[in-house]
């Protein structure tokens, strides 16, 4: 990585946060058209120099209100912001009814930054269509001293109580071991909000969620598809019932 | 004979299309399904049926006994 390149972590950290407070801009267009408004390298003096009609000119055709709220989430300092601390909530087995559990790997909290097999934590949330709670921080760095086989597997058997996880990148044989532990890995194409991520999941456990995670949800998969199956789909299901007793 | 997808456990990966030798598998309105008229369970293609061996799910593609 050249220096051309780097940005403190509270800078993309503010890019990633302040490109949610756009319509259809990642994290890795806002970081390019910043680059095109203000030059490379982008640092805190730049930002703070900033103002509304700059960025006017390279978001082009947003409201003043999204680009205001940008605006003043780019110039926020890490002080003011109150991000980088969590807090636990406390989950007890049952609270969270039609709920399914998701790792995070993130290394500040905020954004799905990790790679699978070198991420330092796992964040983990109860999730249902209407509540999120972070219920624990899982520390996946090997204790010294300890010898496993496969360092990856030991990874994903800590996260074996969880229904999805949300990983920057995987490897191919990491992923089958997580899939294997029955952990539904969903790898970003870009860096992501934890917090859009956890949204989006919302939406899909309030809309009408694919089976596989219906099922991780605890509701009846037959009843929720009465309505929409062909004769044959029914017999599948029947078939299913009897296969699965 | 005919292998048919348990519909609560499949991912919707789609791994399992392009390996058919008989093209049985479809993208159905909910997960992937296999038609029971074509599907083989690959006999005279392969030793092993081709979806079986590539899913990632375990007993997500079983055999659809006879009724």
């Amino acid at each position: 990585m050249n220096s051309q390149n780097t940005l403190t972590r509270e800078l993309a950290l503010r890019i990633g946060l302040a490109a949610r407070a756009l319509p259809d801009t990642d994290a890795k267009r806002l970081l390019t058209l910043l680059t095109a408004a203000i030059g490379s390298p982008l640092t805190d003096a730049k930002l703070a120099s900033l103002d509304l009609p700059t960025l006017k000119t390279v978001l082009i055709g947003i409201d003043d209100s999204d680009l205001s709220r940008t605006l003043y989430i780019l110039k926020q300092t890490t002080e003011e912001m109150d991000v980088n601390d969590p807090v636990l909530q406390a989950y007890v087995e049952g609270d969270m009814p039609n709920s399914v559990r998701i790792a995070c790997a993130s290394s500040d909290a905020v954004l799905v930054d990790g790679h699978f097999g070198t991420c330092p934590q796992f964040y983990i949330y109860q999730v249902s269509a209407t509540a999120v709670r972070l219920i624990a921080v899982r520390n996946a760095v090997l204790p010294e001293g300890l010898d496993v086989e496969d360092k990856n597997v030991y990874r994903a058997e800590l996260l074996q109580d969880c229904n999805v996880l949300y990983i920057a990148s995987v490897g191919g044989p990491a992923a089958a071991k997580i899939v294997r532990l029955g952990i539904h890995p969903m790898k970003q194409s870009s860096i992501q909000p934890i917090a859009t991520l956890i949204e989006q999941l919302q939406q899909v456990i309030a809309g009408t969620p694919p089976p596989w995670l219906a099922k991780a949800m605890g509701v009846n998969v037959v009843h929720r598809f009465h309505f929409d199956h062909t004769d044959d789909v029914d017999n599948e299901l029947e078939r299913d019932l009897e296969a699965t007793g | 004979m005919t292998l048919y997808i348990v519909e609560a456990d499949c991912i919707s990966c789609g791994d399992c299309l392009p390996v058919c030798p008989t093209d049985s598998i479809t993208e159905g309105s909910i997960v992937f399904k296999i038609d029971k008229k074509t599907c083989t369970e690959c006999e005279g293609d392969f030793d092993v049926p081709q979806c079986v061996k590539v899913c990632p799910i375990d007993n997500c593609i079983l055999p659809l006994e006879a009724a």
